[in-house]
């Protein structure tokens, strides 16, 4: 095992939902891990589908539950909104958004594919330094309370399993085939470099 | 500040920390702290020391960078830690230190060196980490600082060269860090040119630009070099076929970053993407396809981003489509200035400046200030037209026609199961067939073909190269003039391009220096497939062999098979020496046997090239073949046993100078003989120069194989009526000897009855005609054909007497053209009888009605050469008296007749036409009964009973007869009698007689006195045409002649008087003598009927 604990970023759309799922079960599982979101802003469901609470990523959870209880407390409760922004904002204070932060990691788990194309696209708009690679896997989960919590034990188990490796590099790939075998869906995978 | 530090004095961290207590605050006070973290250190857990050394290195990088010289040695000793994480922290602080002062890096490096070569691969690996940064500072401070030592930039070269062999590393992670390191060598072993996209922190890195090229050590040229050889070996490495998922990703980027970083290298990267994406390795699953082609596209856009991407927007946009990118997004990122230079219009300009390389240089240099080498080198433009010209040759050919086939040729190739590869990124071709997808179609088959180092772009360009070579001299760089060429074939000869371009297997690179390099790669890229050491994993991973193999196409397995065999069939010799050799043909027997095809024709052929040294391995091969039916019963199928010894078989025959032993011993051991073996037996049969091989061993099976003898003994009875005269009589001959075997003569029998039996039909059977020949059905009967179905039945009859009542049978059922063709062929075998057989007896006795022909024409044979039996006469007796009356079946047997019978018989005989009545009289004439009594009787009937029947007996007969009796030795008396007598009748035989009297001359007829009376009498009576013979008698016998009747001496002197003198002078003087003798008195009165034109024609005819 290594002697320094593995450091994973989990990202979504809006860092609310499937991130911050996982975020919470690695965090307790004694993960390194930071969530993102990778959309110009934070998107959360409105009382139609094509009216969504649109908040900047400057927002904190706090604010957007305070913000919806006022909006229409029922509703948000039972979708189970206020649920989730009572438990981000216990996690951390506000959304992330994955292209402004410079902290490198060894392993960036996404949750869609258009997520993951976004990450790396902006890894590799970054200019290289260090030289130091990092993992990119995308696990594709649906953006909805049980899918979320499904996904990020399945992420966990992932996480758990590279972290148990001896040489994550070398048995990276082995163990996604392994895992895409178990679970019956693709990853996609691939290494940027800080 | 700092040069008072720097100058204590090095020593143990104890001496200085006790040394220096008395220092200023500011250095006591970090000094000693770091002198009290260093101690720490030495003494806590592994995490909380990183902690603490992490401190050290901050305080003396950062803090107070004087202190650095001083504790390096301090922090450098924990490069022998037992933790990981320490050793990688004591080569992330000699990259800090080497950064914050350069010259450290002379005394760090060996360390550095060391640290390369740790048992951990994530030392390891952040060790490459470092060099990747620090090569740069190494080349920076060799050209700084003038007393660098040589030796650190040599080990460091080393150590580059170690970094670039780790991309054969086993281990995924290490290969994928010498990628990145390799990347950023290229970058800084290359020229940084205006239109370089150089990231804004490495503005200041230096680069092969920066090298001034008189520098002691530091070869401009020699960097270059390795820079090209680098990026080769990038190129080369990103071919192989099993290369793991993220390595490709990882090159992929770095291709990217180099097009981007170092536009000269776009035409290399686009090339290696475009072959990539034609190639995805087999090796890939499903998802990972998906992963690189996500890559693909990223990097190709961001290449397409960059300005100078200009060249290649079209080989750019075709690659995004097919990556399924819309062409308004792709033109969304094609820089706009680039429009108006038009890549076509490029091209041709390269082809032109391939002829012309300083027009290119021109072309190029123009924004390039920096002293360099001209960054796009001819060799990228070649290639480049090498696929172009592949392309524009393809482009006119790919007609529907041509496609079609292309597309059913290599149905033939397609694996069983759709690879991952394809299945990822098929999408329907939406443009089919229209000019710009036959364009792209050309090219990417031109691609291929390069690839495969094929196609008339390909060897246009090494055409040139080779020019360019010559022209080049000695110059540094044209060692490695073309790199993507060579990196294109030896993907090849790794056999990167198999499963597109079809079965190149055997192609051979050319580039004989590739070879080890192929070896040198690891085979474990498969990621499941490389070793992990045992125990140490936290989870143990099932093995499972699916996982760590790929299926094998089913050509693969093909060949990899036939290649096996190939390999136990060349080691014949080496096995024999052995001993061995039983092994290896059994082997070889079993192995064929269980495969279809290819492998057993090639056994087939190699038992063939070589007959009798490998009959061994036929016979056991064929044996096995058999068991191998059996062993399938009762639903086995002969089929490749037939077709076993079916080829052993026509393949003897087809060597003409094989041993025939061979051939019989293979057809006699063979367990079973098919059909078409047989047939091959046949054709032995019926080659002349093989007929006895082929016959006698057919005997052989025949009476050694009685299951199916009848079979064999059809195929040598069907060869009797052969039109080969010696296949025919060979197979008659055969078939005479197995006549005598009792159990074998009723088939032979009825085999020759049933085709003499064809005779009485209108037409012959077909059967009769071989095949080939073009005759019709319904074609009539000919001397042939009858032939055809009497050569058996004729050959056999000698042996069996009996059959000749068969022959009778058929005869009088035939029509008159058959019975023509019997009569002429049956002369051989009736005599061969003779007249003393039973049988024939017997047929003469009955004679069948109709057969009347067939029975006299028996009877003449038998008496041409040999006078009747009295058993034969007896029956012809017989059969004439009691019920053919018929006087021509006693010609044959007249001379064994009483003397009253012929006689009676002859009034009859002389009714038949002239001929046979000659016949009989040659009988008669030539046989025992030759004596004056018989002539006596012949001159009797000639002139009481013949001359009376003046209608019938016509004076040819009459001529015959003369003729006859004049050759009689001595001369009959009656001769002239019947001479006489006949010229009485028939005056026109004048002529004839004329004749016969000359020639009595020659036979002295005066020794004759009777003869010779009849003699002069004849001439009495024929003057005056019997002047001339009188002429032609001695002088004495011309005087008897005048004694006997002096009235002709003078008529006749008139006639030699009437001569012409030519003609005159033909007398002898002894004639004229005789003719003059008596009166001396000429006779000058002309006789001027002697003057008659017919006697001097006469004269002149005798």
């Amino acid at each position: 095992m290594p002697a320094h604990p593995l450091r994973v970023a989990v990202v979504c759309s809006s860092n609310q939902n499937r991130s911050m799922e996982a975020h919470n079960i690695l965090s307790k599982r004694g993960f390194d891990v930071r969530s993102f979101g990778t959309g110009t802003h934070v998107k959360l469901p409105g009382p139609a589908p094509d009216k969504p609470n649109i908040y900047d990523f400057k927002t904190t959870y706090e604010q957007m539950y305070n913000d919806l209880v006022r909006k229409d407390k029922e509703l948000y409760t039972q979708n189970g909104i206020l649920h989730m922004l009572d438990r981000n904002k216990r996690i951390k204070t506000q959304p992330e958004r994955f292209q402004s932060c410079k902290e490198q990691f060894d392993l960036v788990i996404t949750c869609e594919e258009r997520v993951y194309d976004q990450v790396l696209e902006d890894l590799n708009s970054r200019e290289q330094e260090t030289f130091q690679p990092v993992h990119v896997i995308n696990v594709d989960i649906q953006d909805n309370h049980e899918e979320a919590t499904l996904g990020a034990f399945l992420i966990c188990e992932l996480c758990q399993c590279i972290q148990h490796t001896d040489d994550m590099e070398n048995e990276m790939d082995e163990l996604l085939q392994e895992f895409e075998e178990k679970s019956h869906r693709p990853f996609l995978h691939t290494v940027c470099f800080y | 500040m700092a040069s008072g530090v720097g100058e204590q004095a090095h020593g143990s961290v104890a001496s200085q920390f006790y040394s220096n207590e008395e220092e200023t605050a500011f250095d006591m006070t970090t000094s000693e702290k770091v002198v009290e973290l260093l101690n720490q250190a030495a003494l806590i857990s592994t995490e909380e020391k990183l902690i603490v050394l992490k401190q050290v290195q901050e305080l003396i990088i950062n803090k107070d960078p004087s202190l650095l010289d001083n504790f390096l040695d301090e922090i450098i000793a924990f490069q022998t830690d037992k933790s990981i994480e320490v050793r990688k922290f004591v080569i992330g602080f000699i990259e800090e230190a080497c950064k914050r002062d350069n010259e450290l890096l002379l005394r760090l490096i060996a360390n550095l060196n060391m640290l390369m070569r740790d048992e951990s691969v994530n030392v390891v690996k952040k060790a490459i980490l470092t060099l990747t940064q620090l090569y740069k500072v190494a080349l920076q401070v060799s050209l700084s600082v003038s007393d660098m030592q040589e030796a650190c930039w040599d080990m460091m070269t080393q150590i580059k060269e170690d970094v670039l062999a780790l991309l054969d590393s086993d281990n995924d992670g290490v290969r994928t860090h010498a990628i990145k390191f390799t990347e950023s060598l290229i970058i800084t072993l290359s020229p940084r040119t205006p239109d370089s996209d150089t990231p804004k922190k490495q503005e200041g890195d230096i680069s092969l630009d920066k090298i001034p090229k008189d520098h002691t050590y530091i070869r401009y040229d020699t960097l270059c070099e390795e820079g090209k050889s680098a990026l080769e070996q990038l190129l080369k490495f990103m071919v192989h076929p099993a290369i793991s998922s993220i390595n490709l990703t990882t090159a992929l980027g770095s291709l990217a970053t180099l097009a981007r970083q170092r536009p000269m290298f776009m035409s290399e990267v686009v090339q290696a993407y475009e072959t990539l994406h034609a190639n995805l390795p087999p090796t890939l699953a499903k998802s990972q396809v998906s992963s690189v082609r996500k890559n693909l596209k990223l990097h190709l856009v961001s290449v397409l981003k960059h300005p100078s991407s200009v060249d290649f927007q079209g080989q750019i946009s075709t690659l995004l489509l097919d990556l399924g990118m819309s062409q308004s997004e792709i033109t969304r990122c094609t820089p706009a200035t680039v429009q108006p230079r038009k890549r076509l219009h490029h091209e041709s300009n390269a082809l032109f400046v391939l002829a012309d390389a300083p027009l290119a240089e021109d072309d190029e240099d123009k924004e390039e200030p920096a002293p360099v080498v001209t960054p796009k080198p001819s060799s990228s433009v070649g290639t480049q037209s090498a696929i172009d010209l592949t392309a524009e040759f393809l482009l006119p050919l790919l007609t529907p026609d041509n496609v079609a086939n292309l597309v059913l040729i290599s149905m033939v190739y397609l694996p069983e199961v759709m690879p991952a590869s394809f299945q990822a990124t098929y999408t329907p071709v939406e443009s089919a067939g229209t000019d710009a997808q036959i364009k792209h179609l050309a090219r990417l088959m031109a691609t291929q073909m390069t690839g495969a180092g094929l196609g008339p772009g390909l060897e246009l360009c090494k055409a040139r190269d080779e020019e360019v070579k010559e022209e080049d001299g000695g110059a540094g760089e044209s060692s490695s003039k073309d790199p993507l060429i060579i990196r294109k074939l030896s993907a090849v000869s790794l056999g990167q391009a198999i499963s597109v371009v079809g079965a190149p297997a055997a192609y051979k690179s050319p580039i004989t220096e590739e070879a080890p390099q192929i070896k040198k790669l690891p085979e474990p890229i498969l990621p499941t497939s490389q070793p992990k050491a045992p125990g140490a994993s936290g989870r143990k991973k099932v093995f499972k062999l699916a996982d760590v193999v790929q299926p094998f196409s089913e050509a693969q397995i093909e060949k990899l098979s036939n290649m096996a065999i190939k390999r136990i069939l060349l080691s014949e010799k080496v096995i024999a020496q052995s001993g061995m050799s039983h092994v290896r043909v059994k082997l070889l027997a079993r192995l064929v046997t269980q495969f279809e095809g290819g492998k057993k024709n090639d056994l087939l052929q190699f038992i063939l090239e070589d007959m009798r040294g490998r009959s061994e391995l036929a016979f056991s091969l064929l044996y096995h073949e058999y068991n191998e039916y059996l062993s399938q019963q009762p639903s086995g199928s002969l089929d490749s046993y037939e077709h076993c010894l079916y080829t052993l078989l026509s393949g003897l025959q087809e060597k003409p100078e094989q041993r025939d032993g061979l051939f019989t011993k293979l057809v006699l051991e063979a367990p079973v003989i098919t059909d078409s073996a047989l047939e091959v037996i046949q054709r032995y049969c019926e080659d002349e120069s093989r007929v006895y091989l082929g016959m006698s061993t057919l005997k052989e099976l025949i009476l050694k194989r009685p299951s199916r003898q009848y079979q064999y003994l059809n195929v040598l009875l069907n060869l009797s009526s052969h039109e080969k005269e010696k296949v025919r009589s060979t197979a008659l001959s055969f078939i005479k000897r197995m006549y005598e075997k009792e159990h074998l003569k009723d088939c032979i029998e009825k085999f020759a009855l049933t085709y003499m039996q064809f005779l009485v039909h209108p037409n012959p059977p077909s059967l009769l005609f071989g095949a080939g020949e073009d005759t019709e059905v319904a074609s009539p009967w000919t001397e042939e054909t009858v032939r055809q179905c009497l050569y058996l039945y004729l050959s056999l009859l000698p042996l069996n007497h009996r059959l000749v009542h068969e022959l009778a049978a058929v005869y009088t059922e035939a029509i008159a053209d058959i019975k023509r063709s019997v009569l002429r062929v049956i002369e051989q075998p009736i005599r061969g009888m003779g007249m003393s057989s039973p049988d024939l007896l017997l047929l003469v006795e009955n004679c069948p009605k109709g057969a009347e022909t067939l029975v006299t024409r028996c009877l003449h044979i038998l008496t041409d050469k040999v006078p009747p039996s009295p058993e034969l006469v007896e029956r012809v007796r017989d059969l004439y008296h009691k019920r053919v009356p018929d006087v021509r079946f006693l010609i044959p047997v007249i001379n064994g007749l009483e003397k009253n019978e012929v006689i009676q018989a002859l009034p009859k005989l002389i009714k038949l036409n002239p001929i046979v009545v000659k016949e009989v009289f040659n009988r008669l004439l030539g046989t025992q009964h030759s004596n004056t009594c018989l002539f006596s009787s012949l001159a009797e009937f000639t002139t009481n009973l013949c001359f009376g029947e003046k209608n019938v007996y016509t004076s040819e007969v009459l001529a015959v007869v003369m003729q006859q009796l004049m050759e009689q030795t001595p001369l009959p008396i009656l001769l002239m009698r019947t001479v006489i007598q006949s010229l009485t009748m028939y005056p026109r035989l004048a002529g004839f007689v004329m004749n016969i009297l000359a020639r009595l001359i020659l036979k002295q007829v005066w020794k004759y006195p009777k003869v010779w009376e009849g003699f002069v009498k004849c001439c009495q009576r024929t003057k005056p045409q019997s002047y001339n013979v009188l002429l032609q008698l001695p002088p004495p016998q011309l005087a008897s002649v005048f004694e006997r009747c002096p009235e002709m001496r003078e008529p006749l002197l008139q006639h030699v008087h009437s001569f012409t003198p030519h003609q005159q002078a033909h007398i002898p003087a002894s004639i004229m003598a005789v003719l003059e003798a008596n009166s001396r008195k000429p006779e000058p009165e002309p006789q001027p009927e002697l003057h008659h034109p017919e006697i001097i024609e006469e004269r002149e005819v005798f």
